[in-house]
């Protein structure tokens, strides 16, 4: 555990699967700092996603705990999550294809009182003016960075204090990738606590204080992202160093 | 032709309407076709029957016609409180059955072989209470009065037909401009996603219950102040209330109710063209056209 600060998020032996008898998270200890960005890494099927969805009340926690700040929310269900300041932006089908941009940002806007709902959808437009550009037009067609960027917004609208996003970069160009990050830096220095699953760990470590290796459910590394990216077991056995070597002239 | 039949279509079609709101909110957010949806019609009709007669019981001056009606305010008070009680069994039913299959996870396939089961009992339990004798809410005669163009139509047709259009209006402003009506359009694309954003699935899974059944409950009063009212009467709609919905897109408010009239209107044509034993024809032929040519019907959008 390398978290400073007071908490804003934490997990103690979290056990955690589709299936009682199944289990795919297996006791992780996880802490995360208010305002802290921290990077969750690790190959495909090591429980990264899983992970944070048992968090966010999506997929059934056996046994640990979870909690938000001091407040245990191990049981709360998935919908109530975001009353109490936990925001999640799953990977995929993130946004309501169906819905205009203003109504997927509205959804979130319901949950305030009424008197806030407009004034935080306005804060919204103005964080993000290319979506303010089209309310009314179908989120379905909008690109997929915009569509990431409709989430994020969507997340926001509660004023979380803790954020996660599940591979935020799955599917988008390289350049979008770049914009979409510095925009989850900037909403992070904003006092926003990040979680951030991925695979590109390149763009997560560039970002990221701090950053765990999950490896079969377990946390097999854990340090500062610097420090991480700089270490060469970590890198040749978990982020793709050996097969970047390869494949460079 | 007579062009009565365009009156005929456009009534029964407005029943079809209305029924048909419930079916393709129930399929679009509970995601299965429920086949019980045709009793809420008719117990909505017999709660009505029920509520009317027991007012009209306490005060007499209930049952005398309003205006240019046939029917006095037992009828149109006895309607609100039929609402609310066919709302309420649908949440009864969903709470005995639907709902502990939903928490089974149970497939597609056997949350419409439930319904079935409770379509059956439901009709049972109707004809177990009332007997299968047709009744009415009144013997008062009523005089069609000319609409210009061959057209006649009783003043209890014109109020069916204006109160199943504000119905409709009502439907859906409330589905687009309001918070439970947003839900509800999140919940039917991806209810994973909606839980995320905060929405009580369960919460837009009850107001999807009472909207539709309060909505079978108005189409079955106003089928039994034109008709009469059966046990039957629900089931005979049911076939026509699916073609409405597929015609219309599933999840289509707008698209029920312009479906629902084409399906009365093609009916009325079969009845005068061909012969009233072709009736139900019409909406199998429409039902059958639509799925081979355009799935997802009228409003829906292609997948």
């Amino acid at each position: 555990m390398a978290a400073a600060g007071e908490i804003a998020l934490s997990t103690k032996a979290l056990v955690a699967g589709y299936e009682p008898d199944l289990p795919i998270v297996r006791g992780v200890d996880f802490l995360v700092a208010k305002g802290e960005l921290v990077a969750i890494l690790g190959p495909n099927g090591a429980g990264k996603s899983t992970f944070v969805k048992a968090i966010a009340g999506l997929v059934p926690i056996h046994s640990g705990r979870a909690a938000l700040g001091s407040f245990d929310m191990t049981a709360v269900p998935a919908h109530e999550k975001m009353h109490h300041g936990l925001s999640f932006v799953p990977q995929t089908e993130n946004i309501f294809a169906t819905l205009s941009i203003n109504d997927n940002l509205l959804l979130a806007a319901d949950i305030l009182p009424k008197r806030r709902r407009k004034h935080r959808v306005d804060d919204l437009y103005a964080m993000f003016p290319d979506l303010a550009a089209r309310p009314s037009l179908r989120a379905g067609q909008l690109s997929g960075g915009q569509r990431q960027m409709l989430a994020v917004a969507r997340a926001l609208v509660v004023e979380p204090s803790v954020l996660i996003l599940d591979e935020p970069s799955a599917g988008l160009s390289p350049k979008i990738v770049t914009e979409v990050f510095s925009r989850l830096k900037a909403i992070n220095e904003a006092g926003v606590a990040i979680i951030l699953v991925e695979q590109n760990v390149k763009a997560a470590l560039a970002i990221a204080d701090r950053a765990l290796i999950l490896v079969e459910g377990r946390v097999r590394h854990e340090g500062s992202a610097a420090t991480l990216a700089d270490d060469p077991i970590v890198a040749e056995l978990y982020l793709g160093a050996r097969r970047e070597r390869e494949v460079q002239p | 032709m007579n062009p009565q039949i365009v009156m005929d279509g456009l009534f029964t079609g407005s029943m079809i309407g209305l029924g048909a709101i419930g079916v393709t909110l129930t399929y679009s957010i509970l995601r299965f076709a429920n086949f019980a949806h045709g009793e809420f019609i008719s117990w909505g009709a017999y709660f009505a029957l029920a509520m009317a007669g027991a007012l009209g019981a306490l005060s007499g001056a209930l049952l005398t016609p309003i205006g240019p009606f046939s029917f006095g305010w037992a009828l149109p008070l006895g309607a609100v409180a039929a609402t609310a009680l066919t709302g309420g069994l649908a949440l009864l039913v969903d709470w005995l059955l639907f709902g502990r299959l939903r928490v089974n996870r149970s497939t597609v396939i056997i949350m419409v072989m439930a319904s079935f089961g409770a379509a059956l009992t439901l009709r049972s339990l109707l004809e177990f209470i009332f007997t299968s004798k047709p009744v009415y809410y009144t013997k008062a005669l009523q005089i069609a009065l000319p609409l210009g163009g061959g057209i006649r139509a009783t003043p209890d047709q014109l109020l069916s037909l204006g109160v199943a259009a504000v119905l409709v209006v009502a439907v859906h402003l409330l589905l687009t401009r309001t918070a439970i009506g947003r839900s509800m359009r999140a919940v039917s694309e991806n209810p994973a996603l909606a839980g995320v954003v905060g929405i009580e699935v369960r919460k837009v899974i009850r107001t999807v219950w009472l909207l539709g059944a309060g909505l079978a409950a108005i189409a079955g009063i106003s089928a039994g102040l034109i008709v009469q009212i059966r046990p039957q009467m629900g089931l005979d709609l049911l076939l026509p209330l699916f073609a409405a919905a597929i015609l219309g897109g599933i999840g289509s408010v707008p698209g029920a109710m312009l479906a629902g009239l084409i399906v009365g209107l093609a009916e009325a044509l079969a009845v005068q063209t061909i012969g009233a034993e072709w009736r139900a024809a019409a909406a199998f032929a429409i039902l059958v056209l639509v799925l081979l040519f355009r799935p997802q019907g009228l409003f829906g959008r292609a997948e």
